[in-house]
């Protein structure tokens, strides 16, 4: 079985990475008090023999030369007093070393070519825990979309919609998403078929607009690669919420004399979505959603004796409704950028 | 309409401008040092290069209106590589009436124009038009290979893909009543239980045909062990049928009713399903990719 427990695989690798770490970290700490987070290699300690001067600096993976390594002593020992004075600030040359680790890229990566200079790069550059691909923490999403009905047969039920999602965490958000159907539905042949064919008519709905309040979370994440070359990440997510949408009966059993104005129904809505980020802030997604809701259709039946008066125009009885949409879509977060917290 | 010529105007803009951007690659993967140019995944498992797959799969038609397809069948694909195969899908077609159908058994009314169509309103479930197979030789292209984890714990190995081909129905419908009979069942002034119980008789008689016609869709594969994934696909199936074995050529205020059954009455259908199933790989153990860093 592949279905593999994640944190079994990484407790077994931890627990050899961490091994000779935890011992370096212990005389660090016993000499600076150095904090853990600082999670990339220096090729001069870790293939050069470092000093031992060195060593007790803690090398700060700052991206700095082991030549340094006076210097290195230096800004550690201070590091480790701001550490201990500031919590998140490490030990950086007067800098925070923070922000040089969660900095997009470095200057210096380019320039590096053959040798020890080479080599030293390359270590600084490979880390334990790779960092996530895109933040959403405290951004906002805006999502254009098209969606279609995929469950009536008789009406099609197309429409534009657009959300707006704050992202309270990484995989939480909430928003809200509009759909306009009213102008670009369309009754099927299906439904003129059948009366045609058959003396029954089907009765059927007409939707104006959809105002929802959504909840989002996200279980389920995972990355593609295309042809062993290029690499997507994308997400699974779950939704749902409640809402109102805006409808009315088609006037099919007495349309000489019924009309009907639009009404507001309480909707509630549930789905699932697939997301891949093109780019940081660029995604596109794919959804699956129901939108459940009381319709009141048209009265089958008409009263000869009432038939001018509204209130025996519809059915006094109200019917459960499906409405599942399958929607189509691009979003947008904003800020287009973000910083990461943690070094990768 | 204003209004929504105004939305889609600026949709459109807002699409074209995001297609004009300077370059949509795959994300920006920031492989540096020994590792760059090196394949984005080393020591992956080969699931299909080289490898027979046999699946045992259940299908069932979606948008359906007087019948639900379920079709049991199976698939047999040889993977040429990794991302390329050909095969051969299939199943046998058992069919679920839906509402309308039973609606229409319990209420439908039969009058002098719609007594070819409708005749007998019980008999309805009769002479609607069945799926009874579908055999598509295809090819399946896996563009993408990666894997999902769910709440950070369980993790698979997972490959997106697509399929074309061409599929083989097979159809059995109502048989075709000719004007010629239409006209024998009114002859003479016949009355309406006259002609009811004469084109009654149309109404339960089946032919069957084979339609040919595109098929394609896409799936993921959920690798449950080295050899055993678990698929679920989607597939589209558009051909011309007669769903519900009634005239349907012409038009309510022109040449309808045309006074017969036949191949004018078969309509566009864009018949798609979703497909559930278990596919076994053959070797059972798949190569592991490696990589040359030098």
């Amino acid at each position: 079985m592949n279905l593999s427990f994640r944190h079994g695989v990484l407790t077994s690798r931890r627990a050899r990475a961490v091994a000779p770490a935890l011992g370096v970290f212990l005389a660090l700490a016993s000499v600076s008090g150095v904090a853990a987070q600082d999670m990339s290699f220096d090729v001069d300690e870790a293939e050069s023999g470092t000093s031992p001067t060195s060593k007790e600096g803690g090398s700060k993976g700052k991206g700095k030369s082991g030549k340094k390594a006076g210097k290195a002593e230096a800004e550690a020992e201070a590091g480790g007093e701001a550490q201990a004075e500031g919590g998140m600030e490490m030990g950086a040359s007067g800098g925070d070393l923070l922000s040089e680790l969660t900095a997009e890229k470095t200057d210096d990566a380019a320039t590096a070519e053959g040798g020890l200079a080479r080599e030293k790069e390359s270590i600084e550059k490979i880390y334990a825990v790779q960092r996530m691909y895109v933040l959403r923490n405290g951004r906002f999403e805006l999502a254009p979309s098209l969606a279609q009905t995929f469950n009536d047969q008789y009406v099609s039920h197309p429409s534009l919609g657009a959300g707006l999602n704050y992202w309270i965490t990484n995989v939480l958000a909430v928003g809200v998403n509009l759909l306009w159907y009213q102008g670009i539905e369309s009754e099927q042949k299906l439904t003129f078929s059948i009366r045609r064919s058959t003396r029954l008519a089907v009765p059927i709905t007409e939707y104006q607009l959809g105002a929802h309040l959504n909840f989002t979370y996200v279980p389920i994440y995972g990355k593609f690669e295309m042809f062993n070359d290029s690499i997507f990440q994308w997400d699974a997510y779950l939704i749902g919420g409640v809402g109102m949408l805006r409808t009315r009966p088609v006037a099919v059993i007495d349309p000489a004399v019924r009309t009907f104005d639009f009404q507001w129904r309480v909707a509630f809505n549930a789905g699932i979505g697939l997301r891949v980020f093109v780019t940081k802030w660029l995604s596109i997604f794919g959804e699956l959603r129901d939108y459940l809701y009381m319709e009141k259709l048209e009265n089958l039946e008409v009263s000869l004796s009432q038939r001018g008066e509204p209130s025996t125009w519809t059915d006094q009885n109200s019917k459960l409704t499906n409405n599942v949409t399958v929607s189509l879509g691009f979003s947008m977060f904003f800020p287009f950028t973000f910083s990461y917290s943690y070094p990768k | 309409m204003k209004r929504f010529a105004l939305t889609l105007t600026m949709i459109v803009a807002v699409l074209t401008l995001a297609g004009s951007a300077p370059t949509v690659q795959a994300q920006e993967v920031e492989i540096e040092g020994p590792l760059a140019g090196a394949p984005a995944v080393v020591g992956l498992r080969i699931y299909r290069a080289l490898r027979f797959q046999v699946q045992l799969h259940a299908a069932m038609t979606l948008q359906d209106e007087y019948t639900r397809t379920v079709l049991p069948g199976g698939q047999l694909n040889f993977h040429l590589t990794d991302w390329l195969g050909i095969g051969v899908w299939g199943g046998y077609g058992l069919g679920l009436d839906t509402a309308l159908t039973d609606q229409i058994v319990d209420k439908g009314q039969t009058n002098s124009v719609n007594v070819l169509s409708l005749p007998n309103r019980q008999l309805f479930a009769k002479q609607i038009g069945r799926i009874k197979f579908v055999v598509a030789p295809q090819l399946t292209f896996i563009p993408l290979r990666g894997k999902l984890g769910l709440f950070e714990k369980l993790f698979v190995d997972t490959d997106f893909y697509v399929f074309g081909g061409v599929g083989v129905v097979g159809l059995e419908e109502r048989a075709d009543v000719t004007a010629a009979k239409y006209d024998q069942c009114f002859e003479g002034g016949s009355s309406l239980p006259n002609s009811i119980q004469c084109f009654s008789q149309t109404a339960t008689v089946r032919s069957t045909r084979v339609a040919i016609a595109p098929t394609f869709g896409a799936g993921l594969s959920l690798f449950l062990a080295d050899f055993v994934a678990m698929t679920i696909e989607w597939r589209g199936l558009p051909f011309a049928w007669n769903t519900s074995g009634t005239d349907e050529s012409g038009f309510s205020g022109g040449d309808f009713p045309d006074k017969a059954i036949d191949s004018k009455d078969y309509l566009p259908h864009f018949n798609h399903m979703m497909t559930l199933g278990f596919a076994f790989y053959f070797p059972t153990k798949p190569k592991i990719s490696t990589v040359d860093l030098d």
